[in-house]
């Protein structure tokens, strides 16, 4: 509202803020590091890594719609409906691709419903995907009952999350993978500019002739594909298949790691690089608290107030 | 607005008749029962929420709130032995307070509602776990809380006897928590339609800027609004314990969905500015009735869920409808005249 001035304290100030993520994470890593040495330990950093290989891969697949101005609440029980799809179709003997797709195609579906409900008939996406929390839900519910369905003797399916290839789990690559994809897709392709577009000014982007109705649909598919891939990863890891799994708060953490990464809720600026150090900083932080067996309740007060403190330092900038 | 609570009621109507026809024994005493006393502390809950959404925002944190309210009253109740008297007040300034903090966040620190809020929800059931009696004193894990002041909470009002009723037809009893959400709904109503500042939160979410450039201490009215919310957590935090006559550290966990969707049902706009009380109590109380209806017709669960969501889609895409036509009636004249 008022100009600002180009004064040294408001530039500098306007630096750190700007780098307040990088400095923040890399202050934690010394005040874990110090008191806890086993911290930087291998073994924990490669742990941390896997840890955060599926939250990161969700958090990753929202970025681009909450950078649209939508958000996605869904994905917690995309998650679970893709590890149960894929488990019938190992149980009815397919191969591993046609499981994979199978799992992927749940999220397409759930994604595709989400978008086009939200792009076309313009309704609100925190409601739209509330809804479309309870009915994936109540659907995992009915195709999978409440029981554990056992993945056993599938070493192929197991590889993708319990595999390992030198030294770094397999969900770790594709952790990779998938950010390094969609970094691509945010810098050097017309969707990235786009997804941009719309976030700063939707209507100046309909107006000047993009497809943006096209564009928001397809990044709640890109975040349904991403909810499922975490799905099949996790079904993975555990060998089990479960209605449940992605409980009530998972979709919380998702959008919490976007949206430390710089991300407004409100749509614009974001980028997919930075939410990667969003997901790194909370899945440090859980670490190193866990390591320093601090209490959970504490654990939760103390994430509640660092996501509050961040936050409160970057609408600084605006 | 008054459209959409008539569309509602009417809906609300259709509904009951539906489940009277085809659920064996929905139309009974025991089904409103089961809604009043099961679905009055949702309807407040719903009410509350609608502050927060009418001023454009949204409060995430009200099922923590719940949870944490609760777990005072444990405390106080059954490790301090304060008297139930001093309770219930301590209650209702604990939930408002935390309400009023969710405003604080929300304005000074400018941040998102929906982060602001989601964040404090991590806050407030952290701190639920780290005061939670049941695990400071582990021998209370069974204690129920006696306090006649908070039991009596979970009370049932013979009504069709005082009537005389009861002679002719089977009535329900009313449980005490109905008229618990009776005096909220028509407290919160007379503030919204009958006050200054009824008017301040209508034109705070029809537009901060014009309501502030209008003298309006936008901030105040925000604040408050989420206070409103932190409050009415707190009555519906002192019927659930009342009920289950203790508290764990999970109560109210996912409520504030179920109020958002009500008040979203009940025509309260997510845009801000549109909306009162009847739609979000009776909101509440359509989704109670089609659980019960549903669970008599022998849905699974699982099901319910389901319907639960579709419904919640048709309402917020009937609301839609009515923007739509709202804004073409608005802009039909100024297009006249440009």
């Amino acid at each position: 509202m008022s100009e600002r001035g180009l004064s040294l304290p408001a530039a500098l100030s306007g630096h750190v803020v700007q780098n307040a993520l990088p400095v923040a994470v890399a202050v934690i890593i010394a005040i874990f590091a110090l008191t806890e040495p086993a911290f930087l330990s291998t073994d924990n950093l490669v742990g941390i890594a896997r840890q955060v290989a599926i939250i990161g891969i969700m958090a990753v697949c929202m970025t681009f719609v909450i950078m649209t101005g939508g958000v996605d609440l869904s994905v917690g029980p995309v998650l679970a409906l893709a590890g149960l799809a894929a488990f019938y179709s190992l149980d009815a003997g397919f191969p591993l691709p046609v499981v994979i797709l199978a799992g992927l195609s749940v999220g397409a579906v759930v994604g595709l419903a989400n978008g086009l409900i939200v792009a076309f008939l313009q309704l609100p996406p925190i409601i739209v995907t509330l809804a479309m929390l309870s009915m994936v839900r109540g659907t995992a519910l009915i195709v999978g009952g409440p029981e554990q369905h056992l993945i056993r003797n599938e070493p192929g399916y197991s590889f993708i999350g319990t595999g390992s290839m030198m030294g770094l789990p397999v969900s770790v690559y594709i952790f990779a993978a998938v950010a390094v994809f969609m970094i691509l897709v945010q810098r050097r392709t017309p969707l990235g500019l786009l997804v941009a577009a719309i976030g700063d000014n939707e209507r100046a982007a309909r107006l000047s002739g993009h497809r943006t109705r096209l564009t928001k649909t397809l990044v709640y598919v890109i975040c349904g594909l991403g909810a499922a891939l975490a799905g099949i990863i996790q079904s993975s890891q555990v060998h089990t298949a479960l209605a449940t799994y992605g409980p009530f708060g998972t979709e919380l953490d998702v959008i919490a790691a976007v949206v430390l990464g710089g991300t407004s809720i409100m749509g614009g600026n974001g980028s997919i690089a930075r939410t990667l150090l969003g997901v790194f900083f909370l899945g440090i932080l859980n670490n190193g608290m866990n390591i320093l067996n601090v209490p959970i309740d504490i654990q939760l007060i103390a994430k509640g107030a660092i996501i509050v403190a961040a936050l409160a330092i970057a609408a600084r900038r605006g | 607005m008054r459209s959409a609570s008539a569309a509602l009621a009417l809906f609300f109507a259709a509904t009951i008749l539906l489940f009277s026809l085809s659920a064996p024994r929905f139309a009974s005493a025991s089904t409103v029962e089961n809604l009043m006393s099961g679905f009055s502390f949702v309807a407040i809950l719903a009410m509350g929420q609608a502050f927060p959404i009418l001023v454009r925002g949204i409060d995430l944190s009200i099922g923590a709130i719940v949870g944490l309210v609760g777990m005072i009253v444990f405390d106080l109740s059954l490790i301090l032995h304060v008297p139930g008297y001093l309770i219930l007040p301590l209650a209702l300034f604990a939930g408002a307070l935390a309400g009023a903090l969710n405003g604080v966040l929300v304005v000074h620190l400018r941040l998102q509602p929906f982060i602001a809020t989601l964040a404090t929800l991590a806050a407030y059931r952290g701190l639920t776990y780290a005061i939670s009696g049941r695990q400071l004193v582990p021998g209370l894990t069974t204690t129920p809380i006696r306090d006649p002041w908070l039991t009596g909470i979970e009370t049932y009002f013979d009504v069709g006897r005082w009537l005389g009723l009861s002679r002719l037809v089977n009535m329900p009893w009313v449980p005490l928590s109905f008229v618990i959400m009776l005096a909220v709904f028509a407290v919160l109503q007379v503030l919204l339609t009958s006050t200054r500042f009824g008017r301040d939160i209508y034109a705070t979410g029809g537009n901060h800027e014009a309501a502030r450039l209008a003298g309006i201490r936008v901030n105040g009215v925000i604040i408050t609004a989420y206070a409103l919310a932190g409050l009415c957590a707190a009555i519906a935090a002192l019927i659930m314990v009342a009920r289950f006559t203790t508290a764990t550290e999970a109560l109210g966990a996912g409520m504030e969905l179920t109020a958002i969707a009500a008040a979203v049902i009940g025509g309260v706009s997510l845009a801000g500015g549109v909306g009162a009380m009847f739609g979000p109590a009776l909101g509440a109380f359509l989704l109670g009735a089609i659980l019960i209806g549903l669970t008599l017709q022998g849905v699974p669960q699982f099901v319910q869920q389901i319907i639960t969501g579709a419904i919640l889609l048709a309402a917020v895409g009937y609301d839609r409808l009515l923007s739509v036509r709202r804004q073409r009636r608005l802009s039909a004249p100024s297009t006249a005249a440009t």
